[in-house]
């Protein structure tokens, strides 16, 4: 490769190898930097994110949403996030491996993305990687972050719809009252929904989260293991994206 | 478009290595092994697991701009699947992501595959810093 004009116009034909390059580039500072000169700002096509806590659920979720974009015919791109250690500066990027049914469909592309720590559950540029792969092509970015805690809300700038996952035996009826992540959910869903205790767990949210007065959130039961409950999920995600 | 070039240079961006097992092979010790010795010298390993079709490892080296391909077999097919894997991996234009192969490999059929494109084989009992060492000197 023998510069970045090369790279771009490489990018532009639609050549899915500059894209994986340029992507590597966006995590670097001065890559980033260069990269932010070159394209759309905001190319057409949505952003949808999965946040909630490490084992929620998350690239199992995104292996079944990516799976039914896929039968509808849309172009659909991945940025699984999974942290780096703050020792080494290595990391073990492992959420490719729930999606892997799907691995050799070229309308999907799956990449992952190493976090460090202190960044809020997505790596740093991530909004430029979402920008280039609209720009490429992709309709739909499907967002995974690390496994997020109660506070990391940084997603939210990212993402046109935010989708926080919990699961059974999740906290007492107190925990929904917290600020934080809940608040900045557009959607939120009871994964694992197999499990003993989703029925409790979804009650209490539908108590706690819909007050009178407050901004609706719509609430689901789903298991990203047996396929149920997709169906619903995705209706709503749909009306969602119509609506901005 | 007054771009510097230097700033393509990638000396210190952390090495990316995807590891799969293609083929039908249960034994999955020695790749997690190998996945966590890397990740603890500062690799950023992509662990895409067992029983992938060389089809789905091609697709993730190339998406995830990956510098190496570690493959682990142990179940006696690396001088079947091997080639079929180097062959996709240059058609698809990948052919110059640095291959390993890890598990059980004769001695008879290491030369054959280096022959092949395969850059180093590490067989049972490795030390991790042979490994580490290795990928960093032919970064």
């Amino acid at each position: 490769m023998s510069d970045w004009t090369e790279l771009f116009e490489r990018f532009r034909q639609k050549d899915r190898q500059a894209l994986a390059r340029l992507l590597s580039h966006a995590t670097q500072s001065e890559g980033a930097e260069i990269i932010r000169t070159q394209i759309t700002p905001r190319p057409t096509g949505s952003v949808i994110a999965l946040t909630g806590n490490g084992g929620v659920g998350k690239s199992s979720l995104v292996g079944r949403i990516a799976e039914r974009l896929r039968k509808d015919g849309i172009q659909v791109a991945v940025l699984a996030c999974d942290p780096e250690s703050p020792y080494t500066g290595g990391a073990l990027l492992g959420d490719r491996i729930r999606m892997s049914p799907l691995a050799s469909d070229p309308g999907l592309f799956i990449r992952s993305v190493a976090t460090s720590g202190g960044r809020q559950a997505v790596a740093e540029n991530l909004d430029l990687m979402c920008q280039l792969l609209l720009e490429y092509g992709f309709e739909i970015v499907l967002i995974e972050t690390v496994g997020a805690g109660q506070a990391d809300v940084a997603v939210r700038e990212l993402a046109d719809i935010l989708v926080l996952l919990v699961q059974p035996e999740t906290g007492d009826e107190l925990q929904w009252e917290k600020a934080g992540l809940l608040e900045v959910a557009d959607v939120v869903v009871v994964n694992k929904a197999d499990l003993p205790g989703a029925d409790t767990v979804m009650a209490q949210l539908q108590g706690q989260l819909n007050l009178p007065g407050c901004r609706p959130v719509p609430i689901f039961k789903v298991s990203a293991t047996q396929g149920e409950g997709l169906d619903e999920l995705w209706r709503a995600v749909q009306e969602l994206r119509t609506e901005n | 478009m007054s771009l510097r070039l230097d700033s393509m240079n990638e000396t210190d961006r952390p090495q990316r290595i995807v590891l799969a097992k293609i083929g039908l092979d249960g034994h999955d010790r020695g790749i997690k092994v190998v996945a966590r010795g890397l990740r603890d010298h500062g690799f950023h390993v992509i662990y895409a697991g067992l029983w992938q079709a060389p089809e789905a490892v091609v697709q993730a080296v190339a998406d995830e701009d990956a510098d190496w391909l570690g493959i682990s077999i142990l179940s006696g097919a690396h001088m079947t699947l091997l080639p079929d894997l180097l062959n996709l991996l240059r058609q698809q234009g990948s052919g110059n992501v640095k291959v390993m192969v890890g598990g059980i490999i004769p001695e008879a059929d290491i030369q054959k595959l280096q022959q092949l494109g395969v850059t180093g084989v590490f067989g049972p009992g490795t030390p991790m810093e042979d490994i580490v060492e290795f990928l960093r000197e032919r970064r």
